[in-house]
């Protein structure tokens, strides 16, 4: 059961970093979001926060490696892949207009 | 671990072990057989001849589609009867024929390719059968009558809400889907807990068939992914019949939330389309080109970031919906992204190809076809993930071009080859009669001219689901031609199946393994025996009869685990998930009536409401409950057995003798559905809270501080309650003061999730009043649940089926009995927290 976590969540963490963000754009165009508060510095600092969460979970199936072969590769291949969603998929919060 | 050599064995065990697993497996007899078994083979069977019912189905009204579309100004249908026909063929295509189909295709084919005898839940899987059988049925009659639904396969609100399709066609769609997704998350459940746990003996993750792989992340996915249209399915149908304003925007509701909950669902749909294809591709292609899949690990690592990836597109169908660019453009971004891992795969299949030597057999033809196809269709799709050709071609034939190109190019076409390739298999006959390769070449180039005219049409303006045109539209050429070739196509379809049916029944016997393949479902008697494996059978290696050549005769003789059937009961092997160790032998139910009865009432259930039937209704669900306990009562045993013989001089102990029997695992699956459409309703609520117009409501439910502790005291009763169960049926102490605690829980919980009710009577005033109601429904629900189970185990406990060592029946009522307090506090903490903060 650790083989298939360490196969299923660094891409799942992936899943909901991308979801909490979008949800977190979606709160900083509504009617709750206070005045003052910068939406996109937030933004910001929310995707260095998934992409770092990523890394994390890159290092966790690296450090703590399974001794099946083909579990280690296969996660880390996932984990790596993950990282590279995180920081392609958020990238928009670098460039596109925030709540136009 | 070594088997002996063929020549030390007896001749005649092989036939008398054949002779007594067979008296063992087998089905009832005649006409009681068809409603009593549960044999894969036979509950496959069922679901192929179905599903290809259905295909024909979905291909006549499409027909009648093109028919309509042939000419401009056409008067061959009314408007209203054209919205029922296409509605229906999406319908019917998507939900009927794709899913069932390659359901199909698992439950004959993964018990072999994995090396045990049968599906994890057999009669789970007859269930799924017969509610599917009823709930398309449903569908298919209400069609017949005129009373089909006509807003879409999609059914987008307002246009599916009562003011805008009065009568019964939207609900006949809502209740009828539902159930069928109640069969498809059935059947996911008992897949996955099939493929982590019933596998050959040594047969780790890295030796499992590829198309294991893929099967089991698409079965993780129909857990995911359909929840939300259930709930969605839910909410559309309780505002239809009770006025509760989940999508009316005056209310506070939102029809884009419908959108949203579609679409989380409807996306991944797409992928756990495409994705059984690909696994049966991976499966054939290295087999037809003599030679092994070039880049396994690569392949299982592209599944799963498919599979996973799919979950960030569903905005990608609503990029016209006014969500601000930020939104469009992440969904923009991953929408292309997963053309990575689809690539992938297919420069593993182009790899194969190339590293091996290609017989093109009619599988292989099948094959190039989705080659030539899918391609061209995830092109298109990667040009409809950029967001401004996407505005363009919205709603036009170049999307129905696309998904026709997606999904009968990297579905259909894959499944016919899946079919010819397996044919032996299933059906014991090589193919004699050749109208197959007449039939593929009427079918892939008429269907490359009509969907490529189709493009070309939406390409130059052609709305979809618009019921005709003018004739100085341009789009009459276009039209004509993709008409004509789709009856072209139709009938090359009609050919392919006319030949699978007529080489089915009537073709030459054929030889075990024709192909030459190296997984285990060929090691078998062709076709398959309803026992599978003489015994279970011991792999090392990815490509087991490859590494020995022997090994089909040394199953046959009972070399493998479990070769003995003087036990004279349906025994198979459960193996530890990463590394495939014998860890328990599970003893499989016999031939029942009870799935066929339960699925009934069940169907009963979601049915009776289209009839304003809610009596019947009600009393079907008691009926529901009263036959699932029946069922539960069956399995177990009184005694402890303790370890027994599994050959090989180990000694196992039976599953029902271990603190994780199959019903723990398959619970786990099940609750991962239920927490998915619980988050679902979480995110509802959100939404509806951020983004619906007409909120805030105006006032917050008051949480009362009685209800509060009634709740905090109940959810500790409940979580206490059953683990003092188990550890007292573990000492062999009383359970009943427990099981008492844990009953008293659950009732506390479901007064305070009543008082939420109590305090908000109008569920139709607001949706935000609905969603309380639903959030309290919720808990309700599960205290239900949760009682009935520990009383349940009361019952179990006096009449002798626990003991310290059958305990896991404790354990799978302290899991639900857990999640009950987990989603139940969080529900109630949704309800209470706004007015709090208010």
């Amino acid at each position: 059961m650790i083989d298939i976590l360490r196969l299923s969540l660094p891409i799942t963490v992936w899943l909901a970093g991308f979801s909490a963000v979008y949800a977190l754009q979606g709160l900083s165009c509504s009617r709750h979001w206070p005045a003052d508060l910068d939406a996109r510095q937030v933004l910001l600092a929310a995707y260095a926060v998934a992409i770092v969460l990523q890394l994390i979970a890159l290092l966790a199936v690296l450090y703590a490696p399974s001794k099946a072969r083909f579990v280690q590769t296969t996660a880390t291949v996932l984990a790596a892949t993950a990282l590279g969603a995180a920081v392609w998929t958020l990238m928009p919060v670098l460039a596109t207009s925030v709540c136009l | 671990m070594t088997l002996p050599s063929p020549a030390s064995q007896p001749r005649g065990k092989a036939l008398r072990l054949h002779l007594a697993l067979a008296r063992i497996w087998a089905s009832d007899q005649r006409i009681r057989g068809w409603f009593t078994s549960s044999n894969n083979n036979d509950i496959g069977s069922l679901f192929l001849i179905v599903a290809t019912s259905f295909f024909v189905i979905g291909g006549i009204l499409a027909m009648l589609i093109r028919a309509q579309l042939a000419t401009p100004d056409s008067a061959f249908m009314e408007p209203q009867v054209y919205n029922q026909i296409f509605t229906m063929h999406g319908t019917v295509m998507m939900f009927l024929f794709a899913i069932p189909f390659f359901e199909a295709m698992s439950m004959l084919l993964l018990p072999g390719m994995l090396g045990t005898r049968d599906m994890a839940f057999p009669r789970l899987g007859a269930y799924g059968l017969w509610v599917y059988i009823f709930g398309g049925s449903a569908v298919i009659i209400a069609m017949l009558m005129g009373l089909a639904p006509d807003g879409g396969w999609f059914m987008y609100p307002p246009l599916s809400s009562a003011a805008f399709s009065p009568g019964i066609g939207a609900d006949v769609w809502l209740l009828g889907i539902t159930s069928i997704e109640v069969s498809a998350i059935a059947t996911a459940i008992e897949v996955i807990v099939t493929v982590l746990r019933y596998r050959a003996a040594g047969m780790s993750l890295s030796r499992m068939p590829i198309f294991a792989w893929y099967i089991l992340v698409v079965s993780v996915m129909i857990l995911t992914a359909f929840p939300p249209m259930i709930l969605g399915s839910l909410l559309l149908e309780v505002e239809r019949a009770l006025n509760w304003p989940f999508f009316q925007v005056e209310n506070g509701g939102d029809p884009l939330l419908w959108q949203h909950l579609f679409w989380l669902f409807g996306h991944p749909e797409v992928y756990i389309i495409f994705l059984p294809a690909a696994g049966m591709i991976a499966t054939i292609l290295p087999v037809m080109a003599r030679t092994n899949l070039l880049g396994y690990g690569w392949v299982v690592a592209a599944a799963v970031s498919l599979a996973v990836l799919s979950f960030g597109l569903w905005v990608h169908h609503m990029f016209t919906t006014g969500i601000p660019h930020m939104g469009l453009a992440f969904f923009s971004a991953a929408s292309t992204l997963v053309a990575v891992p689809t690539s992938v795969m297919i420069f593993s299949w182009i790899g194969t190809l190339w590293k091996g030597r290609a017989r093109m057999g009619l599988p292989m033809l099948w094959i190039m076809g989705f080659f030539a196809t899918f391609v061209i269709g995830g092109l298109t799709g990667v040009m409809l993930a950029v967001v401004p050709f996407n505005w363009q071609v919205h709603d036009t034939h170049f999307v129905v071009a696309h998904l026709h190109y997606v999904l009968i190019g990297g579905y259909v076409f894959p499944m016919i080859a899946a079919i010819y390739y397996f044919m032996p298999l299933l059906t014991g006959r090589t193919r004699f009669f050749k109208l197959g390769e007449v039939a593929f070449w009427l079918v892939v180039p008429s269907f490359h001219i009509t969907f490529l005219s189709v493009h070309m049409a939406g390409l130059l303006g052609q709305r979809r689901r618009t019921w005709t045109y003018d004739a100085d539209q341009g789009w009459t050429a276009l039209n004509l031609v993709a008409s004509i070739a789709s009856f072209v196509m139709a009938i090359g379809f009609a050919l392919t199946i006319l030949d699978v049916a007529v080489n089915a029944f009537v073709a030459v016997r054929g030889r075990r393994n024709p192909w030459g393949a190296g997984t285990l479902e060929w090691a078998g008697a062709i076709p398959s025996p309803a026992y599978g494996f003489a015994s279970i059978p011991i792999v090392q290696g990815r490509y087991p009869l490859h590494d020995d050549p022997d090994l089909a005769l040394h199953i046959a003789r009972g070399e493998g685990y479990l070769g003995d059937a003087s036990r004279i009961r349906r025994e198979t092997l459960i193996v530890s998930t990463a590394r495939g160790e014998p860890l328990q032998v599970v003893v499989l139910p016999g031939n029942s009536v009870l799935p066929f009865l339960l699925a009934v009432v069940t169907s009963t259930s979601f049915l009776a409401p289209l009839f304003d039937a809610y009596i019947v209704a009600g009393l079907a669900l008691v009926a529901v409950v009263a036959l699932a306990l029946v069922w539960a009562w069956g399995l177990g045993g009184r005694v402890d057995e303790g370890h027994v013989d599994a050959g090989h001089g180990a000694m196992l102990p039976l599953a029902s003798e271990c603190r994780d029997p199959p019903g723990w695992w398959g619970s786990v699956f099940l609750l991962l559905a239920d927490g998915v459409h619980f988050g679902s309703l979480l995110f509802g609520y959100a939404f509806l809270w951020t983004v619906a117009p007409n909120w805030p409501p105006h006032s917050y439910l008051q949480p009362q501080l009685w209800a509060v502790i009634v709740a905090l005291t109940g959810a500790l009763a409940l979580t206490a309650g059953p683990r003092l169960a188990v550890r007292a049926i573990a000492k062999g102490g009383t359970a009943w003061p427990a099981i008492t605690l844990g009953i008293v829980g659950s009732l506390a919980l479901a007064i305070a999730a009543a008082s939420v009710m109590l305090d908000r009577p109008g569920p139709a005033r607001h949706a935000y009043d609905a969603t309380l109601w639903l959030l309290a429904g919720h808990v309700g629900l599960h205290t239900i649940l949760s009682a009935i189970m520990l009383c349940y185990l009361a019952a179990r406990v006096a009449a002798g089926y626990a003991s310290p060592a059958r305990i896991g029946e404790a354990g799978i009522v302290k899991l639900w009995a857990d999640f009950t307090v987990a989603t139940g506090l969080v529900a109630l903490a949704a309800a209470w927290l706004p007015g709090a903060f208010a």
